[in-house]
């Protein structure tokens, strides 16, 4: 075996048998799973807000009513949207699921708010000023958890608009302020309207309607109705620019540091003494890029387990967006630019350095310019032909992440080709300076500062 | 003797620093050569260019018959200075693994690697890790990787720093054992005795220049023999001694002096005892010596080889 395999070998085993790596391997996944999992807890543990509604005077009348109404019809709505999710669900897994699916939408689309009785303190109090004080009395008190309610909303009518003064338990709490505001804006439409002489059954179907709206494309797959398959290719990119991205970190990473390891051990030199440079340097490279591909096989083979286990219609439409066009190809491609040029250079800084801290000079502005692609990818995934997207796409340094980021959308094939051309030529520039610099910061005592990077690069293997 | 080293006029330059001026020294197949100077003087330097990780300024190197040491790589085992291996790795898989970029196959090379722990007395370590082991294991697992691919040509670097006395006798008993096998050991130290149990040749280097090259027994003949005297003894009186050409003071504490006289051409030690008393010297001590490879070091380079004999500037060194 030459020698570059046999470096990277070992680079490889060095980090795939520490516990580690096994972690970094399932931290995404289980991410994804805890994420969702905490999301849809933080969903279903939300308590029910138990609200009180008092009319303040006889201009109030009829407003109580008109807030439970629009709490009906809300409560409607949410059981029309939970019974679409679970026949959603249903459809995508073939009836597996059903029951869970059922329990899950339940428990995260159940009321959020709840008219009760208004208590007797408040409710035979007098109107005005006493019955608020009997309002913040019966909040401020310890009560049974039967008799506790959340807000006390007294309803107002003044110059024919409705309002509302609503006293609390949670200051911090606005839901019951956000549900009364709406209640009475519909409540407003609604008196507004029929005094304007519109029928009041009129108005509430109007209140009631919910359009079906259905957007059609003539560049969508079918030619018409624009379906998830042809959104899909927005989430493949963005997905597939922050993998990149969060694999060049990792990637990277994990070289500066094995070089650094190598460097402040004093290993570097007897490995100079058996393997030259170069072969050392794509050896490292090399270990680490299968690293970062066992950690992508591994990351895309859950998800395409948890795909078409769940969602095989999905599984289809992304499998096909994928095999299209060469889209994995081109995928490839831009990711083996994109980790090469940021490798080589990660592991040159490396050879300089036998601390983190030796590394924080040139690693600031690096990490800089990595966070640049992260905010442009959002930008190119809404609008991935916007000038300036198209501008940073030609920087050879952005054109992995934003290039990756747009290949869904099909830009034109001559700014693929073209930017990958560029990508490629810079990185094999990246290759040459680092080569310099790793040669000249292996066996170098000298402090990394981007005088002493710059003289290396210059002087070489000299 | 066929040469399995050549050094012809070699220089090398950092800057405005001269590390290694005008060296040329020849290393013959099958012997045991030191490398000897104080540090700084050029040593480090000079065996990275044999090895062909630094360029030569000027000059020419030949090594087991190639001009640059990297063509020869597989068929040269080396020892650095500065001392380390992989941390987590075991010292069989570390071995195995240098063995195999020198073109050893890793089975062949994990075989040879617990044969040669177990004869250096770690065989109980094999299975630790790196990290476990004291320094003095830790430096012998990395000789072993450095000559596990049984190399023609050895080069070691300072390899007694940091052992203690029975481990440096053990390592005198390796090299001792590799130039047997037929190898050529080229070893650098700043530490004599070493050099004078084991060299068969010498090259002496100070501030980067050649300053001897030669046996043990030649380098010895460099220096003159002494006398070294104690006692209540003014050192214009010891000088007067027939046959003393010098003399130096060494010690005095309370008026008692240690002397070291030098003996010129022909003088004789009996003949300067029997001057002393009859002159009614106050002689309490009378040592005939001769001279060490120390004493000629520091004659034939007026340093001593035990203190440093320069402070290294900060340099980019540069790796081929």
């Amino acid at each position: 075996m030459n020698r570059t395999l046999l470096i990277a070998r070992r680079e490889y085993a060095a980090y795939a048998k520490t516990v580690g790596f096994w972690l970094s391997l399932l931290a995404l996944p289980l991410f994804a799973v805890l994420g969702g999992g905490v999301g849809f807890l933080a969903g279903s543990s939300e308590t029910t807000r138990v609200i009180a509604v008092v009319e303040d005077g006889p201009q109030a009348v009829g407003l109580a009513a008109a807030v439970r109404s629009a709490l009906a019809e809300d409560g409607a709505r949410r059981a029309r949207n939970e019974r679409e999710a679970v026949e959603a669900v249903s459809r995508t897994t073939g009836g597996l699921g059903g029951p869970a699916a059922q329990d899950a939408a339940s428990s995260v689309s159940r009321e959020r708010v709840r008219i009760v009785e208004t208590p007797a303190a408040i409710g035979t109090a007098a109107p005005g000023t006493a019955q608020e004080t009997a309002a913040r009395d019966y909040l401020a008190a310890d009560r049974p958890k039967a008799d506790q309610i959340d807000a006390v909303v007294f309803l107002t009518r003044e110059g024919g608009r409705p309002g509302a003064r609503i006293w609390t338990s949670r200051a911090t709490d606005d839901r019951v302020e956000t549900f009364v505001t709406a209640a009475l804006k519909s409540a407003n439409r609604k008196s507004v309207l029929e005094a304007a002489g519109i029928d009041a059954g009129i108005v509430d179907r109007t209140e009631a309607f919910d359009p079906d709206v259905t957007a059609f494309s003539p560049k969508s797959v079918t030619g018409g109705e624009i379906s998830f398959r042809d959104r899909a290719p927005v989430f493949i990119g963005l997905g597939a620019g922050f993998l990149l991205w969060s694999l060049i970190i990792t990637g990277a990473s994990i070289l500066l540091n094995s070089v650094m390891e190598e460097k402040s051990n004093k290993i570097l030199e007897v490995l100079l003494s058996s393997a030259s440079a170069t072969e050392i340097l794509a050896g490292k490279v090399l270990g680490v890029a299968l690293l970062t591909l066992t950690v992508m096989a591994a990351w895309g083979g859950m998800g395409a387990a948890a795909l078409i286990s769940f969602a095989p219609e999905r599984a289809v439409d992304v499998g096909q967006i994928l095999l299209s066009g060469g889209m994995l190809a081109y995928f490839a491609l831009f990711m083996a630019g994109g980790y090469l040029m940021y490798a080589v250079l990660f592991a040159a800084i490396g050879a300089f350095c036998e601390t983190p801290r030796d590394a924080q000079t040139l690693m600031g502005p690096i990490m800089m310019i990595l966070v640049v692609p992260l905010l442009v990818m959002q930008l190119a995934l809404r609008t991935p032909d916007a000038p300036v997207v198209q501008i940073m796409s030609w920087i050879p340094l952005f054109t992995p992440f934003l290039m990756i980021a747009r290949l869904p959308s099909e830009p034109p094939l001559i700014e693929v080709i073209g930017s990958m051309a560029g990508m490629f030529a810079f990185a094999l520039l990246m290759v040459w300076i680092a080569g310099r610099a790793f040669r000249a910061g292996a066996l170098s005592d000298v402090k990394l500062s981007w005088k002493s990077f710059a003289t290396a690069i210059r002087g070489g293997g000299k | 003797m066929a040469a399995a080293l050549t050094l012809d006029g070699v220089s090398k330059r950092y800057g405005d620093f001269q590390a290694v001026k005008d060296l040329s020294f020849q290393v013959e197949k099958g012997t045991i050569c030191g490398f000897l100077g104080p540090n700084g003087a050029g040593k480090t330097s000079t065996i990275r260019m044999i090895l062909g990780l630094q360029a030569v300024t000027s000059g020419q190197i030949g090594i087991l018959g190639a001009d640059d040491g990297r063509k020869v790589r597989d068929r040269i085992g080396f020892l650095p200075e500065e001392r380390g291996l992989y941390k987590k790795m075991t010292p069989v898989d570390a071995i195995a693994f240098f063995g195999s970029l020198k073109g050893l196959p890793i089975g062949e090379g994990r075989r040879r690697a617990k044969e040669m722990l177990d004869a250096q007395g770690l065989g109980a370590s094999k299975r630790k890790k790196m990290k476990e082991l004291s320094k003095g294991m830790a430096q012998k697992v990395q000789l072993i990787a450095s000559v596990v691919h049984r190399p023609e040509f050895v080069i070691l670097d300072e390899p007694f720093s940091g052992l203690d006395p029975v481990n440096q006798q053990g390592l005198e008993a390796v090299i001792r054992g590799l130039a047997a096998d037929g190898a050529t050991v080229l070893f650098s130290t700043h530490v004599m005795q070493h050099a004078e149990r084991l060299c068969d040749k010498v090259v002496l280097l100070a501030r980067g220049q050649k300053a001897f090259e030669g046996t043990v027994t030649e380098a010895r003949a460099t220096s003159k023999r002494f006398l070294e005297l104690e006692g209540a003894i003014e050192a214009v009186q010891a000088a007067a001694l027939p046959g003393v050409s010098g003399v130096e003071i060494v010690s005095e504490i309370d008026g008692v002096r240690v002397l070291k006289a030098a003996l010129g051409q022909g003088g004789k030690g009996q003949e300067a005892l029997k001057a002393a008393f009859l002159g009614g010297l106050d002689v309490r001590r009378f040592e005939l010596r001769e001279p060490s490879l120390h004493d000629a070091f520091i004659g034939l380079t007026g340093d001593n080889p035990d203190q440093d004999q320069s402070v290294k500037p900060a340099r980019a060194e540069s790796a081929r």
